[in-house]
């Protein structure tokens, strides 16, 4: 019956597991104020520059849960929605399309390498070469 | 035109073989270091049934496709610099001939400041800034009531400065603005001749001359604290909007016509929640400063000019390669002295449309209109719908493929 029970516990948790975004930043970006009002500037492309940390550069995952979430909490826009936002911006001189990554670990590194640059993923993917900025 | 219809079609046909993943990319512009490079090729195949509409399209085109190419890089940290040019075929409009569509230097202050100079695309509506972007919806074409694809080179971009934010407005959301000056460069050449020569004052040429002084306007965008959902308002005004040409009663004579003011009033409303989109716009385009003459055969008219259009619009997402949309739009000719149920008075447009995304950077769209009523139906040599060969209804069928990078 333990077992049983386990196995039941560990598949609900697996089933009902969901993504838990974090936002990281070049280290540079560490000290920028960071409310919720500015975090959806910066990730619509109505904030181009930090205040200390120069110009704002996007790293952002191509789809999947992480996206979703964190973008429907920041932009309240699901990701279909915030590619075709990006897409009418670059296309028709709005503004400078953000850095797009296939796996965590790219973004991740582009971030740490990157002054000014600014992302999310997942919160098991972050280490301590980036660093982790709370989301409001 | 031939082999660039058949080099289209290999490219597309090339990329769509290579498998590249499902469409599930959030910015499909290509980026390495600070230098962006994006653009499109789409190439359409575009049938009406009895009118050539919206261009010349009765039994069937290929002369139906669009091209662009765009660059764009940041100097330090505000500053933004970037260039498009364009190219399109559209019945015997375009001919794929390269114009610079906009190239602007952009200094962003602060999100509440902004400022825009040179070829900036122009804000009329929530879409006009966004008119040749296949990739953002479902739709091969925007609902002609506002959007008239006649009318693209007249309203894609024009030559001035603009500022530009975002000011925050508390619980009640926050809203873009964008102000404008400067002037839209125009040729007989371009679709807005269309206008012109289907008046009947010119001779079959058309216009000889096309002009405007000057292009002002503004428009605000409210984000409103409903989550998905934003309003807007637009309003510009052309300043000595004239034409020059051979008058069609007495060739050797010129007419001149010109339009003190005029003006472009647009209401929008969106709505985006989960996989569905709904939009609605109202725009006016009229002006009631028109005067033209002849002399001495036609003394100085004054005459008004213009239309009312709107439309509804839905789209949805089904998945992460389908989507479907339907929009209806009504245009009415607001000059006209002809009674309101007269078909030369007014246009309904019911259009339903399919996008299939073959991967991030392949689409495909099909779209069906019945179109009742023949206004702006035109009779022109680029456009040709001979009095007695012209319908009260039109069917038209649009096919489209869209590569974008």
């Amino acid at each position: 019956m333990k077992t049983l029970l386990t196995v039941v516990a560990f598949a609900l948790a697996a089933t009902g597991a969901s993504a838990a975004p974090v936002l990281i930043g070049h280290k540079t970006v560490a000290s920028e104020k960071l409310d919720a009002a500015t975090l959806k500037a910066v990730f619509l492309g109505k904030k181009v520059a930090w205040d200390g940390a120069g110009r704002v550069v996007l790293a952002v995952l191509k789809g999947g849960p992480v996206a979703d979430e964190f973008l429907q909490k920041t932009v309240e826009m699901n990701a279909s929605t915030f590619n075709n936002h990006w897409r009418r911006l670059a296309m028709t001189g709005g503004g400078s399309a953000p850095k797009t990554f296939e796996k965590e670990d790219d973004l991740r590194k582009f971030v740490a390498e990157t002054p000014g640059a600014v992302g999310f993923l997942d919160a098991a993917a972050a280490d301590a070469s980036v660093a982790t900025l709370p989301l409001p | 035109m031939k082999r660039i219809r058949f080099l289209s079609l290999a490219l597309v046909a090339f990329l769509a073989g290579h498998g590249l993943p499902a469409a599930r990319a959030v910015v499909t512009v290509g980026a390495r270091d600070n230098i962006q490079l994006g653009g499109f090729f789409s190439q359409g195949y575009l049938y009406s049934s009895d009118n050539n509409f919206p261009t010349a399209s009765k039994g069937g085109t290929w002369d139906f496709r669009e091209m662009a190419v765009n660059v764009s890089t940041t100097l330090g940290s505000r500053v933004r610099v970037g260039g498009q040019v364009f190219a399109q075929t559209f019945g015997n409009l375009g001919d794929d001939k390269v114009i610079l569509d906009w190239a602007v230097v952009d200094y962003n202050v602060a999100p509440a400041l902004g400022f825009r100079a040179g070829r900036v695309k122009y804000p009329k509506g929530v879409y006009s800034e966004a008119l040749d972007l296949d990739v953002v919806r479902p739709f091969v074409f925007l609902p002609g009531a506002v959007y008239s694809p006649v009318l693209r080179d007249f309203s894609a971009s024009f030559d001035g400065a603009m500022v530009y934010g975002t000011l925050a407005a508390g619980a009640a959301g926050s809203v873009d603005y964008k102000a404008f000056r400067g002037d839209i460069p125009i040729s007989p050449r371009k679709g807005v001749a269309e206008f012109y020569t289907n008046s009947g004052l010119y001779t079959a040429a058309g216009p000889a001359k096309l002009g405007m002084d000057s292009v002002t306007g503004a428009q605000l965008v409210w984000n409103t604290p409903v989550a998905g959902l934003k309003a807007a308002g637009a309003y510009s005004v052309f300043r000595n909007l004239s034409t020059d040409g051979p008058f069609a009663a007495a060739p050797v004579l010129r007419l001149p016509s010109n339009m003190d003011k005029f003006e472009w009033r647009t209401v929008s409303a969106e709505y985006t929640r989960g996989s569905w989109q709904f939009a609605a716009e109202w725009q006016r385009a009229y002006s009631d400063t028109l005067t033209y003459s002849a002399p001495p055969a036609l003394p100085l008219v004054k005459d008004d000019s213009g239309w009312d259009g709107w439309y509804v619009s839905a789209a949805r997402r089904l998945s992460d390669r389908f989507e479907v949309g339907a929009y209806y739009g009504n245009l009415k000719d607001r000059s006209t002295t002809l009674p309101g149920d007269n078909p030369r008075t007014y246009q309904h447009d019911t259009a339903i449309s399919l996008r299939f995304d073959l991967n991030e950077h392949v689409l495909f769209k099909l779209e069906g209109h019945r179109i009742e009523g023949r206004y702006q139906t035109f009779n022109t040599p680029r456009i040709p719908n001979p009095a007695g060969a012209i319908r009260d209804t039109n069917h038209v069928i649009a096919a489209k493929t869209t590569l974008s990078f």
